[in-house]
């Protein structure tokens, strides 16, 4: 009871302090409403937000501002996917193609200015859920992470990197694999951490540094967006007047349990490491559906449906913040680019992390959720509005902001090639279907994996059992190979086999 | 039906994708080689053992890459990929797509590696957006080239005319780029008439480099890329010599 209370002041005198600073309000609005804009113009995304303000906030304001900017615009951009979702059928991000299924078809029967109501509320109770989640659980795992030596963390970064690869996967699960696997070979380039060893550099005095996280980021998830986004297209027909946007209490109170459900899935799928909103959005819809008295309406307008949807991936914000702030693992993506903005502070997430700054993050994660959902209920109007520029308008916006954020962080012109240079690989990797997030997610962790993986060794004098001689790194290895094993044909015949032989 | 075929061009693409990738992992392991392994001895010093070596992890990446591309050429072989991309072009690519993609590559390597160093900020973003905004609204392949040769003509003679950094302070390029802004816009004014849109452009292709340049040069103080720009040395001239005193007397 006692760490409670403690937690709960810590939290109350960190959101005091937020409150009564003027600067918070200035921060928060424009990243709020720069994030609920990025994440209604279809062709932008919430990890584009979060990285395009990284150049921009990331080392140039004191942390505190640069993560109310950050996760303003993180909380805002995913909330804001669902305007095109409901309007136009077509989802503003990822994280919102679940809310697409039911939040359409009910626009299209006059019903979606309730439906946003109903988007908004949902995210605002979702985000907030995540945020308790955040505020208990990530005390709980530092404590434990206080044991995690390095065996574990080398374990862990590559568990992260790999369930990243196969969950993320829209084609074969080794694509993802092979796209952390190229992470991880491009966090090797430069110094090594040990020995100061130089690898890969071809001579090149820049490439000794490595590659700097903010123009790796820019490059893998604006450049392709814009490749793939300057093309013309016909714009979606939008649903004529959606009507008054206020949260339904009734409906609210009746779906009460679908929504504390939908948020603890949420919150659930983003603590695993390296899995999205999107993935959050469509295992809450699928439980929802699955478990519903209503499942047969799913898909056809209801609004339990589109509430299962859009609680969860709001709720995945907070769930994607506790292994990035305790392990310094990224959840999802945008934290990913959240975590490059840690970097670029000499901030390093993981169990020795200053208790301060988490308590800061809690706070600011729930006035930027009150934020967002005082601007979703008064000027939806503004972003209804905004749906309607077309993306061969404000892509080419979105590259200027791009160079110019990428070339200020490092200060120099081979930090835009490198951008360069990582986009147009980075649009192929797309255009084969090979998920992005875990490559980014292996150039993040590349570094923290070989420098722990490489220490266990030189701990043991080159002995492997380490590995397994520790209760955690065993598990952690069982967790890796299973993971592995579980994706083998003969493996997953024989469970198949397994599984008829009950019935 | 069509699922089905764009899994047989996925496959095809996979199937030289595998092949680049077993190519790559193989040429970074013979990279991997020149990194000691097994206590390497440099000028009479002995470095570390094999398991604290700088190259441990780096072999086992670039030995996993080439494994799991063999199992994607495997698994393409298998599907059909390796047939389809040999005995056709197979990788489902049309001409428009096919020379979008060249035309925005040649637009974006001329801007980041040729402009960028070179010319004011301000007027390569300004040609960016205008060629950009002109060039792929309407999906016409004729903008799509007049758009990209124009950026091409101002990358190739900033590159050429001033390829090293010393002379990358040089205004020639600034005024050239400048020139070939302004006649794109009138271009584009000109067909403006039918479609309202282009009408917006050059109040976009101004505004929004000015506000993002000043705003990072001044409002955060960081660096931006060539601040002896032709534009944007007199902004900074009169920002810090008559403005500022203003409100800093």
């Amino acid at each position: 009871m006692e760490f409670v209370f403690s937690q709960l002041a810590g939290f109350g005198e960190a959101f005091v302090a937020l409150v009564i600073d003027p600067l918070t309000y200035v921060y928060l609005i424009v990243s709020v409403f720069l994030g609920i804009t990025f994440g209604a113009l279809p062709g932008l995304t919430a990890t584009l937000a979060v990285t395009i303000l990284t150049g921009f906030f990331g080392n140039k304001i004191p942390l505190d501002y640069s993560l109310i900017a950050l996760l303003g615009a993180y909380v805002g951009a995913i909330y804001g996917g669902s305007y095109p979702s409901i309007l136009l059928n077509i989802p503003g991000t990822a994280a919102s193609a679940a809310t697409a299924m039911d939040g359409h078809p009910l626009a299209k029967a006059g019903r979606g200015g309730e439906a946003l109501g109903l988007t908004t509320t949902a995210s605002f109770i979702g985000t907030l859920i995540g945020t308790v989640a955040l505020l208990i659980f990530v005390w709980v795992l530092l404590l434990i992470s206080q044991n995690i030596a390095s065996p574990e963390k080398a374990l862990l970064a590559l568990f992260g990197i790999l369930l990243s690869g196969t969950l993320m996967s829209e084609d074969l699960v080794i694509k993802g694999w092979i796209a952390g696997l190229i992470g991880l070979a491009m966090a090797m380039v430069g110094l090594d951490p040990l020995l100061s060893e130089p690898r890969y550099t071809f001579g090149w005095s820049y490439m000794l540094s490595g590659f700097q996280v903010v123009p790796v980021l820019m490059g893998a998830f604006a450049v392709p967006q814009i490749i793939d986004g300057m093309r013309h297209m016909e714009a979606g027909k939008l649903v004529a007047n959606p009507g008054r946007i206020l949260p339904n209490m009734a409906s609210i109170r009746r779906y009460l349990p679908t929504i504390s459900r939908s948020g603890v899935i949420g919150t659930g799928v983003g603590a695993l490491p390296g899995v999205g909103e999107d993935v959050a959005g469509w295992v809450s819809y699928g439980v929802g559906k699955s478990v519903s008295k209503e499942g047969h309406k799913f898909g056809k307008g209801s609004i339990e449906g589109l509430l299962s949807s859009e609680t969860a991936n709001n709720a995945c914000i907070g769930g994607a913040l506790i292994p990035l702030l305790v392990l310094g693992i990224p959840g999802s993506p945008p934290a990913a680019a959240l975590m490059g903005a840690f970097k670029i502070n000499n901030v390093i997430p993981g169990p020795t992390i200053d208790p301060a700054i988490i308590l800061r993050v809690v706070a600011i994660m729930v006035l930027a959720s009150f934020t967002m959902f005082i601007m979703g209920l008064f000027t939806a109007r503004v972003f209804i509005k905004i749906l309607r520029i077309p993306q061969t308008v404000f892509l080419p916006i979105v590259m200027v902001l791009t160079a110019i954020g990428s070339f200020s962080v490092g200060g120099g012109i081979n930090d835009l090639y490198l951008m360069l240079g990582v986009g147009i690989v980075a649009y192929f990797l797309n255009l084969l279907k090979y998920p992005i997030a875990p490559l980014v997610i292996g150039v993040i962790l590349g570094g923290l994996f070989d420098e722990t993986f490489r220490r266990s060794l030189l701990i043991s004098q080159g002995d492997l059992m380490v590995f397994v001689s520790r209760p955690g790194a065993a598990i952690l290895l069982l967790l890796n190979v299973s993971l592995i094993l579980s994706q083998f044909p003969a493996v997953q015949r024989g469970f198949r086999r397994l599984r008829r032989k009950p019935a | 039906m069509e699922d089905i075929e764009d899994k047989a061009v996925l496959r095809a693409r996979d199937f030289w994708a595998a092949i680049v990738l077993m190519a790559v992992s193989l040429f970074f392991l013979w990279k991997t080689s020149e990194i000691p392994l097994f206590g390497g001895n440099r000028a009479g010093v002995s470095s570390a053992a094999w398991y604290n070596s700088a190259a441990i992890v780096p072999l086992g990446i670039f030995i996993a890459l080439f494994v799991l591309s063999v199992v994607l050429l495997v698994i393409t072989i298998r599907e059909g990929g390796a047939q389809r991309a040999l005995t056709s072009v197979g990788i489902g690519w049309d001409r428009v797509e096919a020379l979008r993609f060249v035309t925005l590559a040649v637009i974006l390597f001329s801007y980041i590696a040729c402009l960028v160093p070179r010319v004011d900020f301000i007027i390569s973003s300004g040609l960016l957006i205008t060629a950009m905004i002109y060039g792929y609204r309407g999906g016409d392949t004729a903008r799509m080239k007049l758009a990209a040769g124009i950026l091409f003509v101002a990358g190739l003679y900033a590159l050429i005319r001033h390829l090293p950094q010393a002379e990358w302070a040089a205004h020639d390029d600034d005024w050239l780029v400048l020139a070939l802004w302004l006649a794109l816009t009138i271009w584009v004014l000109v067909q403006a008439r039918a479609d309202r849109v282009l009408r917006f452009v050059p109040v976009i292709a101004v505004v929004a480099p000015i506000i993002l340049v000043t705003a990072m040069a001044f409002g955060f103080r960081q660096n931006i890329p060539n601040r002896g720009g032709l534009l944007f040395e007199h902004i900074q001239y009169h920002y810090y010599v008559t403005l500022r005193p203003l409100w800093r007397d």
